[in-house]
C-alpha cells in the first residue's frame, strides 16, 4: 500500500477525506482551515461562519474536504447532519474562554452520544487553540475539563495552536493524516 | 433529571465562593464595555469586608475594579450618544449624585437640585452664627421646628439632633458658618429610550427619590426633561416605551403600593395596593409580577388588575427577568431565602436551581457570548454562572393544581358481553331468591362438613389422635413398584414431654389380594417429638391389575378402639410374581 500511496501522491491522486471541523464560535476554526490552504489560497480578513462553509486543503498524501461548520448556538443543531459524511473531526477549543469550557464538554459529549458518531471509529483531532493568550489554559488543562481521557473508542490527539502564527497545526495535521491511513487499512 | 428539576437546564460554568461581591440586583448589568461582541458584567459593589467599588469581571476573572465614593444606591449602563465604537456608559447612583463612567473612567457628575429649606431653620442657623443662642436653645427649637414640619430638617440638623451633648459644641462651631442646603437622595436608576426601540438606541435616565420624585434626564445634556412626583418614596423601578413616544414606569413604594406613571400626566395613572411589601418587581411583557414580603408571588396587568398569585417556600430575597428572545421565552426568576432560585413561567414553576448560599442579587442575560447566561452573588459574597443549554427546554409543572395527567389516559375496558348483560339483569330482577338459594346450599355444605368431621371423629378414622394422654401423628408411605410393597409408617408422639408406651399396630386388608408379613406389631416407646417409622412388607397376590385400601389402626393395648385410623390407597402392582 505505502507504494501506491507514493505513487498515487506522485501522480497528484491523492486520496479524499471529508473532515468536520466544529467547536464553539469565536475558537478560531476558520483561521485554522485559512492557514492549512495554500497561502496563495488564504483570505485576508476572516469573518464569523454563516450556516457552514466547504474548503479543501492537501497534505502529503490525502486531500482534505472540509465542512467548517459555524459555531453560533443557532447553527450548532447544523452539525449532526453531516455526521455521516465526516471520516474524521477537529474539534477546536478556545483555551482562554475558561467560562464556556463547560459549554464546549457538553456540545463535544453530545457529538460523541450521537448515534451517527457514537459507535464509529472516527479519528479527532483537538486544537486547543488561542495558546498565545495570556491567562489561555494548556493543552494538558482542557483535555482535563473536557474529559477527554473518558475517549475509549476512538483514536484522539490534542494540540495546542496559535492560528494567527499557524504553530502547532502540522503536527495536528500530520497525526489526522497518520490515523486516517491506518484506518483505511 | 426528575431527581433534580433544573439541574438538568443549566451548565455550571463557574462557581467563585470567595469571589467578595456583595451587592443587589439593581447594582449589577451585563454590557459590552469594550466594543468586542463580549458582555462584561459591572457591579456596584457595596462593600462589606473591602469598601464601596465599582467591579467589571470578564470570563470568570475580575477585569478592573475602582472605589466608589458613596455607597450605590443603583447602576445602569446606557448609550448616551451616537458616538462609534458603540460602547455604553454606566451610570452609577448614590447620595445625591449619579456619577457617569464612560470607558470606565470618570466622565460626568450630575446632582439632583437642592429642595426647599425651612425657613424656621434657616433663621435659628442665622441666629446661632451671630452668637445669641447657645445649643442648648438650638436644640429646643429644632426639636419643635422638627415636630411642626410642614417642611423637613436638613441632614445638618438632624445629624445635630442625634449627637451627645458633649460633641454638639464642635459640630456648631465646624458648621455653622455654611448655608443649610437640604438635599434627597437616589433611591432607584433605570434607563428609558429617548426615541428609537432599537437595542443600542440613546436611553435617558430615570432616577427615584427619597423626596417621592421621578425625574427623567436627558443622555446628552443632563437636565431634568420631566419630573413627576409619587405618595411615597419609590424602592423599585421598571421602565418600557420611549422618551419622545409613549413610557411607562412601573415604581413600587415603601407604602406598599406600586404606582404606574404615563408620559402624560406627572402623576400616577394607576394604583396597585399589595397585601404585603413588595421585594422584588419585575415587568414581563406587559405584566408585572412583584415578590412580597408576605412569600407570595403576585402578577398584575399594566391597568393594576390581580392575575394570579402563587404561595412560595420561603422569604424572596430578589428577583428579576429572565428573558431570551431568541426562543420566545420569558420567565421570572425569583431567589429565595432557602438557597433556591425558582424559575416560573406564568404561576407555573418551571425549574428549582438549589445554590450554595442565599442569593442576594440575580442577572440573566448575554455575558461573554453567551445568550443564556444566569448570573448570581451570594450572601456571603460568592459569584455564581451558569449557563443554559442549548437544548435546555422548559415544561409547565403545574403543581398541584388541577386533574393528574393519569387521569386523561384512557383504559382499554372491554366491550360488555350478551352473557355479561343477561347476567346483570338476572341478577337485578331476582337478587333476594339468588341470595336465598346461596344461604341454603352454604348451610348444607357446613352440614356435610361437620357430620363427615363426626363421623371420623367416632370411628378414630383421622390420622391424628387426639386423646389427652396419647396425641400421636402418623403418615404412611408406600413404595415398589409391586407386587413387593413396603409400607413405612411413620409415628410421632406429638406430647410435650410425656412418653407413650404399650402402642400396637394392625392391619386390616382383604386376604385375597395381599398378605402381610407381620399383620400385627408392636411399637416401642415413643419419646415425644421424634419420629419413628415402622416398616413392613406387602405382597400383591393378585395379578389381575386390582388395588385395595390397607386400613392401619394403632391401638393401645387391652382397648379395643384404635387410637388413630389410616387408609392406605395401595398402588396397582405393576410387577409379575416370579413364582
Ligand atoms: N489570539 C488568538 N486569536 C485567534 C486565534 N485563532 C483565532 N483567533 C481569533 O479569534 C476570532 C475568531 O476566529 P474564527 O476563525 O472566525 O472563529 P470560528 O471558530 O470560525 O467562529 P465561527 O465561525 O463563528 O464559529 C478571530 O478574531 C481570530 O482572529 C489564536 O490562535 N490566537
Ligand atoms: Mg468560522
Amino acid at each position: 500500500m505505502g507504494l501506491f500511496d507514493k505513487l498515487a501522491g506522485w501522480l497528484g491522486l491523492k486520496k479524499e477525506v471529508n473532515v468536520l471541523c466544529l467547536g464553539l464560535d469565536n475558537s478560531g476554526k476558520t483561521t485554522i482551515i485559512n492557514q492549512l490552504k495554500p497561502s496563495n489560497a488564504q483570505a485576508q480578513d476572516i469573518v464569523p461562519t454563516i450556516g457552514f462553509s466547504i474548503e479543501k486543503f492537501k497534505t502529503s498524501s490525502l486531500s482534505f474536504t472540509v465542512f467548517d461548520m459555524s459555531g453560533q448556538g443557532r447553527y450548532r443543531n447544523l452539525w449532526e447532519h453531516y455526521y455521516k459524511e465526516g471520516q474524521a473531526i477537529i474539534f477546536v477549543i478556545d483555551s482562554a474562554d475558561k467560562l464556556r469550557m463547560v459549554v464546549a464538554k457538553e456540545e463535544l459529549d453530545t457529538l460523541l452520544n450521537h448515534p451517527d458518531i457514537k459507535h464509529r471509529r472516527v479519528p479527532i483531532l483537538f486544537f486547543a487553540n488561542k495558546m498565545d493568550v495570556r491567562d489561555a489554559l494548556s493543552s494538558v488543562k482542557v483535555s482535563q475539563l473536557l474529559c477527554l481521557e473518558n475517549i475509549k473508542d476512538k483514536p484522539w490527539h490534542i494540540c495546542a495552536t496559535d492560528a494567527l502564527k499557524g504553530e502547532g497545526l502540522q503536527e495536528g495535521v500530520d497525526w489526522l493524516q497518520d490515523q486516517i491511513k491506518t484506518m483505511r487499512t | 433529571m426528575e431527581a433534580c428539576p433544573g439541574g438538568g437546564q443549566w451548565l455550571d460554568a463557574h462557581y467563585d465562593p470567595v469571589a467578595c461581591v456583595n451587592t443587589f440586583s439593581s447594582c449589577v448589568a451585563l454590557a459590552d464595555l469594550s466594543g468586542d461582541g463580549e458582555n462584561r458584567l459591572v457591579v456596584g459593589d457595596v462593600g462589606g469586608s473591602g469598601g464601596m467599588k465599582l467591579k467589571v469581571f470578564g470570563g470568570t476573572a475580575l477585569l478592573s475594579d475602582s472605589s466608589l465614593l458613596d455607597l450605590p444606591a443603583g447602576l445602569a449602563a446606557f448609550f448616551m450618544d451616537l458616538h462609534e465604537p458603540r460602547i455604553p456608559a454606566v451610570a452609577v447612583a448614590s447620595g445625591p449624585s449619579v456619577y457617569v463612567y464612560k470607558n470606565l473612567r470618570p466622565y460626568f457628575k450630575f446632582t439632583l437640585p437642592g429642595s426647599e429649606v425651612n425657613v424656621l431653620e434657616q433663621d435659628v442657623w442665622q441666629q446661632v452664627r451671630e452668637g445669641h443662642i447657645d445649643h442648648v436653645t438650638l436644640k429646643e427649637m429644632l426639636e419643635s421646628i422638627r415636630k411642626q414640619a410642614d417642611v423637613p430638617l436638613s441632614v445638618r440638623s438632624l445629624h445635630f439632633l442625634s449627637l451627645d451633648a458633649a460633641a454638639t459644641d464642635e459640630f456648631v462651631q465646624l458648621h455653622k458658618q455654611q448655608p443649610i442646603r437640604r438635599q434627597t437622595v437616589i433611591t432607584c436608576i433605570a434607563t428609558l429610550k429617548k426615541s428609537t426601540a432599537d437595542e443600542d438606541g440613546v436611553s435617558c435616565l430615570v432616577i427615584g427619590t427619597e423626596s417621592s420624585d421621578v425625574y427623567i434626564l436627558d443622555p446628552e445634556a443632563f437636565i431634568i426633561l420631566s419630573k413627576m412626583s409619587l405618595p411615597d418614596a419609590p424602592s423599585m423601578m421598571d421602565v418600557t416605551g420611549q422618551f419622545d413616544v409613549e413610557f411607562r414606569i412601573t415604581v413600587a413604594c415603601r407604602n406598599g403600593n406600586i404606582y404606574i406613571l404615563r408620559r402624560d400626566s406627572d402623576k400616577p395613572k394607576y394604583c396597585i395596593e399589595l397585601s404585603a411589601h413588595p421585594v422584588g418587581l419585575v415587568r414581563v411583557g406587559k405584566n408585572v409580577v412583584v415578590g412580597c414580603m408576605d412569600e407570595s408571588l403576585q402578577a398584575f396587568t399594566q391597568k393594576g388588575k390581580k392575575l394570579w398569585s402563587v404561595v412560595l417556600p420561603a422569604p424572596v430575597t430578589t428577583m428579576a427577568s429572565m428573558d431570551l428572545p431568541t426562543r420566545g421565552f420569558q420567565a421570572v426568576l425569583v431567589g429565595l431565602a432557602n438557597c433556591e432560585v425558582h424559575l416560573y413561567r406564568d404561576k407555573n414553576l418551571l425549574s428549582t436551581i438549589k445554590t450554595p448560599d442565599a442569593i442576594s442579587s440575580i442577572c440573566f442575560g448575554r455575558y461573554g457570548r453567551e445568550d443564556g447566561t444566569l448570573i448570581m452573588t451570594t450572601k456571603s459574597g460568592g459569584l455564581i454562572v451558569k449557563i443554559l443549554k442549548r437544548t435546555a427546554a422548559f415544561e409547565d409543572r403545574d403543581g398541584a393544581h388541577g386533574p393528574p395527567p393519569a387521569q386523561s389516559i384512557r383504559l382499554n375496558v372491554p366491550k360488555k358481553t350478551k352473557l355479561y348483560v343477561d347476567q346483570t339483569l338476572r341478577e337485578r330482577d331476582c337478587g333476594a331468591a339468588m341470595h336465598r338459594a346461596f344461604q341454603m346450599d352454604l348451610s348444607r355444605l357446613r352440614l356435610a362438613a361437620t357430620k363427615a368431621y363426626v363421623k371420623a371423629l367416632e370411628s378414630s378414622l383421622t390420622p391424628m389422635s387426639s386423646s389427652l394422654t396419647e396425641p400421636l401423628k402418623m403418615n404412611a408411605v408406600v413404595q415398589g413398584l409391586g407386587p413387593s410393597f413396603k409400607l413405612t409408617l411413620n409415628v410421632q408422639n406429638t406430647a410435650a414431654c410425656r412418653p407413650v408406651m404399650n402402642l400396637a399396630i394392625s392391619f386390616l386388608y382383604d386376604e385375597s389380594l395381599y398378605r402381610m408379613r407381620n399383620p400385627y406389631m408392636r411399637i416401642p416407646l415413643l419419646v415425644p417429638g421424634l419420629v419413628y417409622p415402622v416398616e413392613t412388607f406387602v405382597e400383591c397376590t393378585s395379578d389381575k391389575g386390582i388395588s385395595d385400601i390397607i386400613k392401619v389402626f394403632v391401638l393401645h393395648e387391652g382397648r379395643s378402639v384404635p387410637l388413630l385410623t389410616a387408609h392406605i390407597n395401595m398402588p396397582v402392582s405393576e410387577g409379575v410374581t416370579l413364582n
